[in-house]
C-alpha cells in the first residue's frame, strides 16, 4: 500500500524519501541473525560486530535529525506482506529512535563487561542486536501494520533476553511475559483490523471522525495491546517479574527502552489517531475528554501502585522494576492530560515525551549501576549488601545523580519533565475546575514523595552501612563500565542543567506539528524551570518524603511483605486465566468426546438394530426351516399315504385278480358242471336208450315222453343260466370296471375323510 | 498453449501416477532402490507437468473436456481453471517433498512395497479430484482417494491404527454415500452434474437444501468439520509421518475444495446468502475452530495435538467460505496454501523427532531443540506461523480472513480467529519453549559462577539431510509466502477469488 498522504495529514514540512530508515532497522536484524552463526570462541569478533552495528544505528538516526526536524523521512516497500511495509520518521519517531539507539549503544558497551560472567553469550549478543532492529522498527513505522509487525518481533526476541538465565524463576517470568505479549499483540491486531475496516487505511493519522461507533472498542484494544508492553496497572504484572531476571544490560533496555514502545503506541493512538487538536467537533471533543480522563486516571493509579510496591521490595532490581511501572504512570498521566485538554494539551504532551526521554536515561543508568554491583558481588538482595560507597565510589556517585534525576531534584533531568506534567495537571485543574483533577494532582505529589522514599531505602541499603564480610575486598572497575556510568551521569546532569535546550529545540516543534496552542503553549515557549513556583513544588515533595520516610523506616514498615493473595496476579490473573483455560478445555473436550461417543453410541445402536434384524432374519430362517420340516413331514406322510394307497391299489388289484381268478375258476367249474351235467345227461340218455332197447316197445311212448321231457328241462336249464337276471345280482357277476369305480370313489372319500381329520 | 496440449497434460497428470502404481509395485521385486527412484520420478514428473499448466491458467484459460460418457448426461470429464490449478500445484509440490522425505523415514518401516504404490496412486486420484470436470468424476476420484488412503492410515497395523482406520473407513463411506445422494438430487433438479455450466441450481428449495446438506456432510467429513471430525484425530496421528503430513496438508483440502466447487459452481454465492445456508456453514466453522483449538490444548501426544490443530485450521477455511466476500475467499484459498505448508512442516518435524528419538509425548520433548536444532527450528517457524506471528504466511491468511469478516461486519468472527490464535500460542509455545530453553531436570543452576563461560550444550543428533532439506524448504515457504512482495500463492488466491466471485479475472 502506498502511503497516500491522508487528508488529516500532520505533515507540515517536506517529505524526504530515503531508504535509511529501512537500513537502520534491517541491518541490526540481519546482523543479529549473523552473529548467532559466528563461532563460539570468536568473542572479539562478536563484540566488535555488536558494537559496530549499534554504533551504526546511532549514527544513522543522528543523520536523520535535520530531515525529521523539518519534515518527514519516509520509505515504503510496496507489497511486502501484501500490505506494504511503510517507514516514516517524524520528529516524535526520531526522539524515540534516538533514545533507543543511544541507550542501546551504552548498554551494548556495558554488556562486554557484564556478560563475561554469563553463559550463552552467542545467543545473547545475537538477540540483543536483533531486538535493536525490531525496536527501532516500532518507532520508525509509518503505519500501524508495520508497527505491529515490528512490535511482535520485539516481543518474541526480547523473550529470549528475559529467560537468558533459564532457571525456574526466569522461565516462569519469561513465559508470563511471552503469553501476555502475545495476548497484547492479538488485541493490537484486532484494533488495527477494526481501524482498517473502518477507515480503509492503517495510517497513523487523525481518524476519530471515521471510526464511528467502534471507536471505544478500538481504543480499548489498542490500550490493552500497548498497555501490556507499557506496564500500566493492572496489565503490569509481567514487568516486575521479567525485568529483574534478565541480565542487567538487558534489564536496562527492557525497562529503559522497550516499555517505551508501549508508551509510544499509546501516544500515537491517543494523541494522533484519536485526536487532532483544533479540528475536533464538539461531540468528539467531549468524547476525547472522557478518553483522556480515563487515560489520566490509569496513569495516576499506575504511578501510585508502582511506587507503593517499589517501597516494599528488598531486591534491588525489583525496586527498579516497580519504579519503572510508577514512572510509566507519569508518562501515561501526561498523555491523558494532553488527550483531554484538546488544544491546551501541549503541556501534558511535552511533559510526557520529556519524561520518556529522561526515564530512558536514568532508569537504564540505574539498572546498569545495579548490574555493576552485581557483577562483583553476585548479590541483589538489600539486606545482604551495604557500604558499597567505600568500595565503588564512582558507582555511588553516579547512582546518586541518577536517583536525584528520578526523584526530580532541580538540576537533574527528572525535574523538568515532572514539573511539566505537574503543571499540565495544574493548568487542567484551572481550566476545568474538576475535583478529580485536583485529587490527581495531590496523588502525583504523594507519589513523587514515595519515589524519593524508595530511593533513600535503596541507596541506604546498597551504599551505606557496614560492608558485609563476604564482600569486603577491592573492586576494580574496567574502563568501559566507568565510561558508560559516567556517560549516563553526564547526560542526566546536562539535561537537568539545561532543560530548555531539549524543550525548545525538540519538544516545542513537535507540539507545534500537533497543532497545540493556547495558554499552555505560550507558557511552554519560555518555560522558566528555575523559578520559585516549580521549585517550591519540589520542596514540598521532599519535605513530604522526609515526613513519610523517617517514621516508616523507624518502624520497619518498608519491610512488610504483602501476602501473595493480595497481588493482582493472585486476585485477578490466576483465577481468571485458570477458570478460562479450565472452561475452554473442559468444554472443548466435553463437546469433542460427546460427539465421539455419539458416533460410537449410534454405531452400537445400529449394531443393536442389526442384531434385531439378524434375530428376525434367523427367526424367519427358523420359520422356513420348521415349515420346511413340516412340509417334508407332510410330504413324507403323503408319500406314506401314497405308498399305502399304492399298497392298497396293489392289494385291491391282487384281490381283483384273485376275484378274477376265482371268477375264472368259477367259470371253469361252471363249465365242468355243464360238462358233467352233459355227461350225466348223456349217461342218462345212454341208460334210457338201454332201457328203451330193453323195454323197446313197452316203454316206447313212455320213453319218448321222458326224452322229450328231459330235453325240455335241459333247454329250460340252459336258458336259465345264459340270461341276466337282476334278482340274482351278486358279487359273483360284478364286472371289473365297476370295481375300479367303486375303489376310486372310496379313495376319494378316504382322502377327504383323512384331510378332514388332520386339517 | 494449445488446448489439445493442455488436455494431454491433464490426462497425463491424472493417469501417469495411476499407471505407474503397478509398475512401482512390480519393481519392488527387483530392488528397493528402483522402487524409490520410480516413486520420486513419478511425483516429480507430476509436479513438473502441473507447473507446465501455469502459463495457460494465468492467462485466464479454462477447459472443460469430456473423456467418455458413462450414462447419458453422466460422464467422466476433466476441467482446468485457476482453482483446480492452485490445489493441483500445491498438492503435487507437497507430495513430491513428502515422497523425498519418505525415503529415509520409511527405511525403518515395514511394508514399503505397499506404501509407495499406494502413495503414488493416492497422488493420481488426488489430482483427479482437482481436475474433475463434473460432480460424478469428482465423486469417483474422491472415493478412490479416500479408500486407498485407508492403507496409508493403517500402515503401522497396530491395534490402534486398525481401530482408527476402521473409523476412517466407516466415516468415509458415510461421506461417500451422502455425496452420492447429493449428486443424485442435483442431477434430478438440474439435469446435469457438470461443473462447467456455471450454476446448476438457481432457486432455493427443500430438495436443494437437502443436497447442500449432503455435500456438507460428504465434503465436510473430509475437511474435518464439526461434528464429522471424529475420525481425524485418530487417523492422522497413527499414519506414518509423511503420510500424516499429506493427510493433514493435502487430503483434508480436498474436502474444502469440494465445498468451494459446490458453493460456487453448483449453487451460487448469491443463493447461499439469500437462502441463509451460509449461516449453517459459518456456525459449524466457528464451532470447529474453537473446538479444535481447545481440545488440542489437552492433548499430550504431539501428533494428536497437531491433528486437532488441523481441525481448527480447516475451520478457518470453512469460515472464509461462509463469509463469501472477496477478502474472505482470498483468505480461505490462501489459508489452504498456508496450512498445507505449515502443517506439513509440523508433521514432518514431529515425524523426524519420533523417527530419531521415539519420543511422542510432549512432556518428553524438553531440550529436544538442542539435539535436533534444525528440525525444531523448522517446527518453531511453522508453529509461529500457526500462531499468526508476522511476517509468516499464517499471519497473512489470518489478516485477510479477518478483513473479510470485517467487510461483512462480523467482528465476532475476528474475535474467534484471534481467540483461536491465542489458543494456538498456548498449545504450540509449550512445545517450543521447553524444547529450546528448558534445561533437563535436575540441572537448574542457581549459581552463575557454575555456568559462566559456557555455551548451551548442543548434543546434535539430527535427522538425515534429505529429511532436513525437505523441512527447510517447506519452512522457508512459510516465510516466503508471507513476506515477499511477489507472492505467488497470494496472487493465485486473489485471482481464484476473482474467478469465483466474478467469474473471471
Amino acid at each position: 500500500m502506498f502511503a497516500a498522504v491522508p487528508e488529516h495529514s500532520l505533515l507540515t514540512g517536506p517529505l524526504y524519501y530515503s531508504s535509511l530508515p529501512l537500513w537502520i532497522t534491517m541491518i541490526p536484524m540481519l546482523a543479529g541473525i549473523g552473529i548467532y552463526f559466528l563461532k563460539d570462541h570468536w568473542e572479539a569478533v562478536r563484540k566488535g560486530a555488536a558494537l559496530v552495528v549499534s554504533f551504526f544505528a546511532l549514527v544513522g538516526v543522528i543523520l536523520l535529525f535535520p530531515y525529521s526536524l523539518t519534515g518527514v523521512v519516509s520509505y515504503d516497500l510496496i507489497d511486502f506482506m501484501q500490505m506494504g511495509l511503510f517507514f516514516e520518521v517524524d520528529l516524535i519517531g526520531w526522539i524515540f529512535s534516538f533514545l533507543i539507539t543511544a541507550v542501546w549503544f551504552l548498554a551494548t558497551v556495558f554488556s562486554f563487561a557484564y556478560m563475561d560472567l554469563e553463559h550463552n553469550r552467542r545467543r545473547y549478543y545475537s538477540v540483543l542486536i536483533f531486538t535493536l532492529g525490531a525496536t527501532l522498527g516500532v518507532v520508525m513505522a509509518g503505519d500501524f501494520f508495520t508497527l505491529f509487525l515490528f512490535f511482535e518481533l520485539m516481543t518474541l526476541s526480547s523473550f529470549i533476553l528475559v529467560i537468558h538465565q533459564q532457571d525456574v524463576q526466569s522461565m516462569k517470568a519469561g513465559i508470563l511475559y511471552l503469553y501476555l505479549g502475545i495476548f497484547g499483540g492479538l488485541s493490537l491486531l484486532f484494533a488495527i483490523m477494526m481501524l482498517f475496516s473502518a477507515t480503509g487505511s492503517v495510517d497513523i493519522a487523525p481518524a476519530l471522525d471515521l471510526l464511528g461507533t467502534q471507536r471505544t472498542a478500538i481504543f480499548v484494544f489498542f490500550l490493552i495491546g500497548f498497555g501490556i508492553k507499557a506496564g500500566i496497572v493492572p496489565l503490569h504484572i509481567w514487568l516486575p517479574q521479567a525485568h529483574p531476571v534478565a541480565p542487567s544490560p538487558a534489564s536496562a533496555l527492557l525497562s529503559g527502552i522497550m516499555i517505551k514502545a508501549g508508551a509510544y503506541g499509546i501516544l500515537r493512538v491517543s494523541l494522533i489517531l484519536f485526536s487532532a487538536p483544533g479540528e475536533l467537533s464538539a461531540p468528539d471533543a467531549s468524547y476525547m475528554f472522557i478518553v483522556g480522563n480515563v487515560l489520566m486516571w490509569i496513569g495516576i493509579v499506575t504511578m501510585l501502585a508502582g511506587a507503593a510496591m517499589a517501597l516494599l521490595q528488598s531486591n534491588m532490581k525489583r525496586i527498579l522494576a516497580y519504579s519503572s511501572v510508577s514512572q510509566m504512570g507519569y508518562i501515561v498521566t501526561g498523555l491523558g492530560v494532553a488527550a483531554f485538554a484538546g488544544i491546551e494539551g501541549g503541556m501534558g504532551f511535552a511533559g510526557a515525551v520529556y519524561h520518556v526521554i529522561n526515564h530512558a536515561f536514568f532508569k537504564a543508568g540505574l539498572f546498569i549501576m545495579v548490574g555493576t554491583i552485581y557483577i562483583y558481588t553476585h548479590e541483589l538482595e538489600l539486606p545482604r549488601l551495604g557500604g558499597m560507597i567505600k568500595k565503588m565510589p564512582l558507582v555511588a556517585a553516579t547512582f546518586i545523580i541518577a536517583a536525584f534525576g528520578i526523584a526530580g531534584i532541580p538540576g537533574f533531568n527528572g525535574y523538568p519533565s515532572k514539573t511539566l506534567v505537574h503543571d499540565a495537571l495544574l493548568i487542567a485543574f484551572r481550566d476545568y475546575g474538576l475535583i478529580s483533577i485536583n485529587v490527581a494532582e495531590k496523588i502525583f505529589v504523594l507519589t513523587s514523595a514515595l519515589t524519593i522514599c524508595y530511593f533513600i531505602k535503596l541507596f541506604r541499603g546498597v551504599f551505606l552501612g557496614p560492608v558485609p564480610e563476604k564482600l569486603d575486598r577491592d573492586y576494580k572497575l574496567p574502563f568501559s563500565v566507568n565510561a558508560v556510568l559516567s556517560s549516563f551521569a553526564l547526560i542526566i546532569i546536562v539535561i537537568g542543567l539545561f532543560p530548555n535546550l531539549i524543550l525548545e529545540r525538540v519538544l516545542v516543534p513537535v507540539a507545534e506539528t500537533l497543532k497545540y496552542e493556547g495558554y499552555a503553549m505560550d507558557h511552554l515557549y519560555h518555560f522558566h524551570f528555575f523559578e520559585w513556583h516549580p521549585i517550591e513544588a519540589m520542596i514540598i515533595v521532599v519535605i513530604l518524603a522526609v515526613i513519610i520516610y523517617i517514621p516508616a523506616a523507624y518502624r520497619g514498615w518498608f519491610d512488610w511483605k504483602p501476602p501473595w493473595w493480595l497481588s493482582v496476579y493472585a486476585l485477578i490473573y490466576q483465577p481468571v486465566t485458570y477458570r478460562l483455560m479450565d472452561v475452554t478445555c473442559r468444554a472443548g473436550v466435553m463437546v469433542d468426546s460427546s460427539v465421539d461417543s455419539a458416533y460410537n453410541r449410534s454405531g452400537s445402536a445400529a449394531r443393536t438394530w442389526c442384531n434385531y434384524i439378524g434375530n428376525f432374519d434367523s427367526g424367519l430362517d427358523r420359520f422356513y426351516e420348521t415349515s420346511g420340516k413340516a412340509a417334508r413331514k407332510l410330504a413324507d406322510r403323503s408319500t406314506d399315504m401314497d405308498s399305502r394307497l399304492d399298497d392298497f391299489y396293489e392289494k385291491s388289484g391282487k384281490a381283483a385278480r384273485k376275484l378274477a381268478d376265482r371268477s375264472t375258476d368259477m367259470d371253469s367249474a361252471l363249465d365242468d358242471a355243464y360238462r358233467k351235467t352233459a355227461e350225466t345227461a348223456k349217461k342218462m340218455v345212454d341208460q334210457t336208450s338201454k332201457a328203451e332197447s330193453r323195454l323197446d316197445g313197452v316203454y316206447d311212448r313212455a320213453g319218448r315222453k321222458t326224452r322229450e321231457e328231459i330235453e325240455k328241462r335241459l333247454s329250460e336249464k340252459r336258458e336259465k343260466t345264459g340270461r341276466f337276471d337282476p334278482a340274482k345280482w351278486t358279487t359273483k357277476n360284478l364286472s371289473f370296471d365297476t370295481l375300479l369305480l367303486v375303489l376310486v370313489l372310496s379313495i376319494v372319500l378316504l382322502v377327504i375323510f383323512y384331510f378332514g381329520r388332520t386339517l | 498453449m494449445a488446448q489439445a496440449t493442455v488436455i494431454a497434460i491433464m490426462i497425463a497428470i491424472v493417469g501417469f501416477p495411476i499407471l505407474m502404481t503397478p509398475v512401482i509395485m512390480y519393481s519392488c521385486r527387483f530392488s528397493e532402490k528402483l522402487r524409490n527412484t520410480l516413486s520420486i520420478i513419478t511425483s516429480a514428473i507430476v509436479f513438473v507437468l502441473t507447473l507446465l499448466l501455469y502459463p495457460f491458467v494465468i492467462d485466464g484459460g479454462e477447459i472443460q473436456f469430456t473423456l467418455f460418457e458413462v450414462l447419458p448426461n453422466l460422464e467422466i470429464s476433466l476441467r482446468l481453471d485457476i482453482l483446480s490449478f492452485c490445489l493441483a500445484v500445491l498438492a503435487s509440490f507437497i507430495w513430491f517433498l513428502c515422497t523425498v522425505y519418505s525415503l529415509d523415514y520409511m527405511a525403518k518401516e515395514h511394508a514399503c512395497g505397499r506404501y509407495y504404490p499406494v502413495l503414488i496412486f493416492t497422488l493420481g486420484s488426488c489430482q483427479g479430484i482437482f481436475f474433475a470436470g463434473d460432480l460424478f468424476s469428482l465423486f469417483v476420484f474422491f472415493e478412490l482417494m479416500s479408500l486407498i488412503a485407508y492403507i496409508l492410515v493403517i500402515h503401522e497395523e497396530t491395534e490402534e491404527a486398525l481401530k482408527a482406520g476402521y473409523k476412517y473407513l466407516v466415516m468415509t463411506i458415510i461421506g461417500g454415500l451422502a455425496l452420492f445422494f447429493g449428486m443424485i438430487i442435483i442431477f434430478e433438479l438440474g439435469g446435469t452434474v457438470s461443473l462447467g455450466v456455471g450454476v446448476i441450481i438457481e432457486e432455493s428449495s427443500a430438495l436443494a437444501f437437502l443436497a447442500f446438506i449432503c455435500f456438507l456432510i460428504g465434503f465436510g467429513m473430509k475437511a474435518g468439520m464439526f461434528p464429522l471430525h471424529v475420525w481425524l484425530p485418530d487417523a492422522h496421528p497413527v499414519a506414518p509421518s509423511p503420510a500424516s503430513a499429506l493427510l493433514s496438508g493435502i487430503m483434508l483440502k480436498t474436502g474444502a475444495y469440494g465445498l468451494i466447487r459446490v458453493i460456487f459452481h453448483v449453487f451460487s454465492p448469491e443463493l447461499m446468502k439469500s437462502s441463509g445456508w451460509d449461516l449453517v456453514l459459518s456456525v459449524l466453522a466457528v464451532i470447529t475452530i474453537l473446538l479444535g483449538s481447545a481440545v488440542a490444548l489437552t492433548q499430550t501426544d504431539i501428533k494428536r495435538r497437531l491433528a486437532y490443530s488441523s481441525i481448527s485450521q480447516l475451520g478457518y477455511v470453512l469460515l472464509g467460505l461462509s463469509i463469501l466476500n472477496s477478502n474472505a475467499v482470498i483468505g480461505a484459498v490462501f489459508h489452504i496454501f498456508s496450512h498445507a505448508f505449515m502443517k506439513s512442516v509440523l508433521f514432518l518435524a514431529a515425524g523426524a523427532i519420533i523417527w530419531n528419538t521415539g519420543k511422542r509425548q510432549i512432556a518428553d520433548l524438553k531440550g529436544i531443540g538442542r539435539e535436533m536444532p534444525v528440525t525444531m527450528g523448522c517446527f518453531s517457524v511453522a508453529a509461529l506461523a500457526m500462531i499468526g506471528i508476522p511476517p509468516l504466511n499464517g499471519f497473512l491468511s489470518k489478516w485477510t480472513l479477518a478483513l473479510g469478516a470485517l467487510d461483512a461486519n462480523m467482528a465476532i468472527y475476528v474475535l474467534v480467529l484471534l481467540i483461536s490464535s491465542l489458543l494456538n500460542a498456548l498449545y504450540y509455545l509449550p512445545i517450543i519453549i521447553p524444547a529450546f530453553f528448558e534445561l533437563p531436570d535436575g540441572n537448574n543452576h542457581d549459581h552463575q559462577e557454575d555456568h559462566a563461560h559456557q555455551e548451551l550444550q548442543f548434543n546434535i543428533r539430527e535427522a538425515t539431510p534429505a529429511m532436513l532439506s525437505v523441512m527447510i524448504i517447506l519452512a522457508l515457504c512459510t516465510f516466503i509466502f508471507g513476506l515477499t512482495p511477489n507472492n505467488v500463492a497470494f496472487t493465485l488466491s486473489r485471482l481464484t477469488s476473482e474467478f469465483l466471485l466474478m467469474g473471471g479475472f
